[in-house]
């Protein structure tokens, strides 16, 4: 059967709504099903005692997971290891990058080889960067101790030690996120315009007090994009201590993800560990809504 | 005359630094790969491979089902992007185009679960995983890493479909096209160089993705590179060689995608990452 024109119709204000809904339906599924219902489920499980190695059954408990994990000092030890990182990694990341940045955004002939030296660390997953780090820092044969052996001091037992250890994983996160600050910090310089400069230098400015009144300034919405960003995927550090130490030594670097996944995955104490990536889940969303209130504030 | 005057010099020594830091540890790894067993545990260490042989790839086949991890990664890696880019255009072009209720605050709600903490979905996802029986099946993969990388590939994909005139598609919906038909035959051509920055995107971060992976895909036969190469670690002493060996061969495709593709991975990325 012939219809008339059907989609002339479909300018008309209904059935392009309908469409729309039609359009954004696999995705709603999608998300609904892999990222939406899972946080429902997870909160709801966050309020039982569910520990698959002692019975096969729920039992209801409350905020009992919460108040248990206010008493942990395992889980005090895993959030105070996490803001460490988040403190340590997010500004060494910000300073590194913002330097390779400015570096990268000098005038070479060719682009390529800076471009490709941004993102090779940026592209390297997190769990091979770890790996290669681990055995950058391994105590015999690494790279690290024989630089320092050569310059005349003494071979460390890095990842064996607490504090050496986080040092090492600090070490690693800074270089692996650099690169994604740098990236983000580089298209920021590159609109500025260059005008700016001129103007600075005819005003007698120096290359420094150009830096500090021209670039910085201007580059300010790029740090704030960078910063949150970092500050985000910082609170949810799991891969990079995961290769190189698994926790250790003892729980020395063990991060609130870690703890999730020891409690949750491996001891199968899904009630405890939901109540865990409960709070894991709000502090990363806490941090999303100043983001959130951030880029509206930029669109107006 | 002081070389140091020269403003050349300045920009050679710029740009070692971002490459020697950017390259170092990967070419440290190939070096680490390319070194037999005898060299890699003397003291003091090596750093040229004195007698460079290919003894350790041999050894990760051989030893490892690396061939297997392999292909995991890219059935997983593939599917995730194609389902992931392919339900992503079609939301991106409603937002993009058509009239959408509320369509501000599905933009924010993306963005907002794109910063969901992967380690608090993987307990609820393990869970309805193992209930469903899909555990250790590709799929149980391929659609979280789907749905993790779908937030930032719409927000790509809806801020290229709005560069794209609005008369071409009106033309070929004259012309008698459906509406599908001219976002098929119009709008995504025209869009290709998004939606390739938005399958690269996807690409890597599901080739990257380790916490899921080993969560929800554990057996031998069905682990990613990552998850098999961390593992080397339990089973051998010195498991360097075998990692080393095992590292580059999953990092060639990586890189391969890389240098193709650099100034769309750069564009995908900053624009994702400040527009929001």
């Amino acid at each position: 059967m012939m219809r008339p024109q059907p989609y002339r119709r479909s300018f008309g204000d209904l059935s392009e709504r309908t469409l729309a809904l039609w359009l954004l339906l696999p995705a709603a599924l999608l998300l609904g099903f892999v990222a939406l219902y899972p946080v429902v489920r997870l909160v709801y499980t966050s309020f039982f005692q569910y520990q698959l190695t002692l019975s096969p059954e729920a039992s209801f408990n409350g905020l009992g997971n919460y108040a248990a994990a206010l008493g942990d000092p395992r889980f005090w030890n895993a959030l105070k290891n996490t803001a460490l990182i988040v403190l340590i990694t997010v500004p060494g990341a910000l300073v590194l990058g913002l330097g390779l940045a400015l570096l990268a955004n000098l005038p070479f002939r060719y682009k390529w080889p800076v471009r490709l030296g941004l993102l090779l660390p940026w592209a390297l997953p997190l769990v091979f960067v770890g790996l290669i780090f681990q055995w950058f820092f391994d105590s015999q044969y690494g790279v690290v101790n024989d630089v320092i052996v050569r310059l005349g001091g003494e071979r460390q037992f890095w990842l064996f030690k607490p504090d050496l250890a986080f040092i090492a994983i600090c070490w690693t996160i800074i270089w692996k996120t650099s690169s994604f600050v740098a990236l983000i910090l580089l298209a920021g310089l590159q609109t500025i315009p260059k005008e700016l400069y001129e103007a600075a230098a005819v005003d007698g400015a120096t290359r420094w007090q150009a830096f500090w009144r021209v670039t910085l300034p201007l580059l300010v919405p790029s740090i704030l994009v960078a910063l949150i960003f970092r500050t985000i995927t910082a609170f949810q550090t799991f891969d990079i201590p995961y290769a190189m130490t698994k926790g250790g030594p003892g729980n020395a670097t063990e991060t609130l993800a870690m703890y999730v996944r020891v409690t949750s995955i491996e001891n199968l104490n899904f009630g405890y560990g939901s109540a865990l990536a409960v709070l894991l889940f709000l502090l990363s969303m806490a941090i999303t809504l100043v983001y959130l209130r951030y880029i509206r504030g930029a669109e107006d | 005359m002081n070389p140091f005057k020269n403003p050349r010099i300045w920009l050679w020594i710029a740009a070692a630094i971002v490459v020697v830091n950017g390259f170092f540890p990967s070419v440290w790894i190939f070096f680490t790969s390319i070194k037999g067993e005898a060299e890699l545990t003397r003291i003091p260490i090596t750093y040229w491979p004195e007698k460079p042989t290919l003894q350790n790839y041999v050894q990760a086949f051989r030893e490892q089902p690396l061939g297997r991890y392999f292909l995991n990664s890219t059935i997983v890696a593939v599917g995730s992007t194609v389902l992931c880019v392919g339900v992503a255009s079609l939301a991106a072009y409603a937002l993009a185009r058509l009239q959408v209720p509320r369509r501000n605050l599905i933009m924010s709600l993306l963005v907002g679960v794109s910063m969901f903490p992967v380690a608090s979905l993987m307990v609820p996802l393990y869970q309805i995983f193992v209930e469903l029986g899909l555990r250790n099946t590709y799929l149980a993969l391929i659609l979280p890493h789907a749905a993790l990388s779908l937030p930032v590939a719409t927000l790509t994909l809806v801020s290229f479909f709005a560069g794209i005139p609005k008369d071409l598609e009106s033309a070929a919906m004259v012309d008698g096209s459906t509406r599908l038909g001219a976002l098929w035959y119009v709008v995504v051509p025209l869009s290709a160089p998004g939606v390739f920055t938005a399958a690269i995107l996807a690409f890597v971060n599901s080739w990257d993705e380790f916490l899921l992976a080993s969560t929800l895909l554990p057996a031998k036969a069905m682990r990613t590179l990552p998850v098999g190469i961390q593992l080397y670690q339990g089973e051998y002493v010195f498991p360097w060689p075998l990692i080393s060996a095992a590292l580059v061969v999953a990092l060639v495709p990586l890189a391969l995608v890389i240098a193709l593709f650099q100034e769309r991975v750069v564009g995908g990325l900053t624009q994702g990452g400040v527009k929001g």
